[in-house]
């Protein structure tokens, strides 16, 4: 960890690919009779600082099929983008604090 | 890890899907089929999902059992114990005494619409592996 915000965009990170490996779980079991679609509070173990193993909750209010499964395949693929999209804009941000620490380090061997 | 275990939850995703469209152009190549080894027309064969923990090449060293990503298998293949179709086609080689034929059961029209869900739940999990790898690969990036 360099400073706070890098310590908070870790944890971001985390928890993004923790919602990315439900959002992979929900889709393989997308024909599964009995499979209830799983996720996680996002903004509450956001701001639960403490780092671990997020919860996870069964989502509710989505359409039961007949055979007792209740994933939707949208629902799914629109997480799906908007987590890689998030994660894309978390390392974006994470990148640039490494390059201005590393742009200090080469400023301080070039004196 | 639990990015690299998600990569294997779509692959078991890809890999059921897979068995699944095997089985279903199996029945539709056999709709007319009279004769198996066991005896009488061919039986509609479907599979029967099940979630359950994938397994990884590192699983017992770097996966603790409390983030066990959740995949899915084929847990049984049934086949179909409905009384085959009868037609009447006295000329037939299998026709019976009173000239009847025992075809398989089949609706093509369902193995077609079911071999459709099949292909795009596997595009899915197709999807679901390039973006997994693209946050890998964007991970990675940081290094450089």
């Amino acid at each position: 960890m360099i400073d706070r915000l890098s310590g908070q965009l870790e944890r971001y990170l985390d928890l993004l690919s923790a919602r990315q490996k439900l959002v992979a779980s929900n889709i393989a079991n997308a024909d599964t009779p009995g499979y209830h679609t799983q996720d996680i509070d996002f903004q509450s173990e956001f701001r639960n600082a403490a780092t671990g193993t997020p919860n996870v909750l069964e989502v509710a209010g989505l359409a039961m099929k007949n055979d007792g499964n209740n994933v939707s395949l949208d629902r799914e693929s629109r997480l799906l983008a908007e987590n890689a999209l998030r994660f894309n804009a978390a390392t974006g941000l994470l990148r640039s604090q490494i390059s201005s620490v590393r742009a200090a380090i080469k400023e301080g061997q070039g004196s | 890890m639990s990015l690299f275990s998600a990569l294997s939850v779509g692959a078991s995703g890809m890999a059921a899907q897979r068995a699944r469209a095997e089985l279903l152009v199996e029945n539709m190549a056999n709709a007319e089929t009279t004769r198996t080894p066991e005896g009488g027309p061919y039986r509609r064969k479907d599979v029967v999902f099940e979630s359950g923990s994938v397994e990884s090449p590192f699983s017992p060293v770097f996966q603790s059992q409390l983030d066990a990503p959740v995949g899915v298998t084929v847990s049984d293949v049934i086949t179909d114990a409905s009384e085959p179709e009868r037609r009447y086609m006295p000329g037939h080689p299998d026709a019976d005494k009173d000239g009847y034929v025992a075809f398989p059961k089949m609706n093509p029209a369902e193995d077609m619409v079911d071999l459709m869900g099949s292909a795009r739940t596997y595009e899915a999990n197709v999807a679901a592996i390039g973006a997994v790898k693209d946050m890998i690969q964007r991970s990675i990036d940081l290094l450089h």
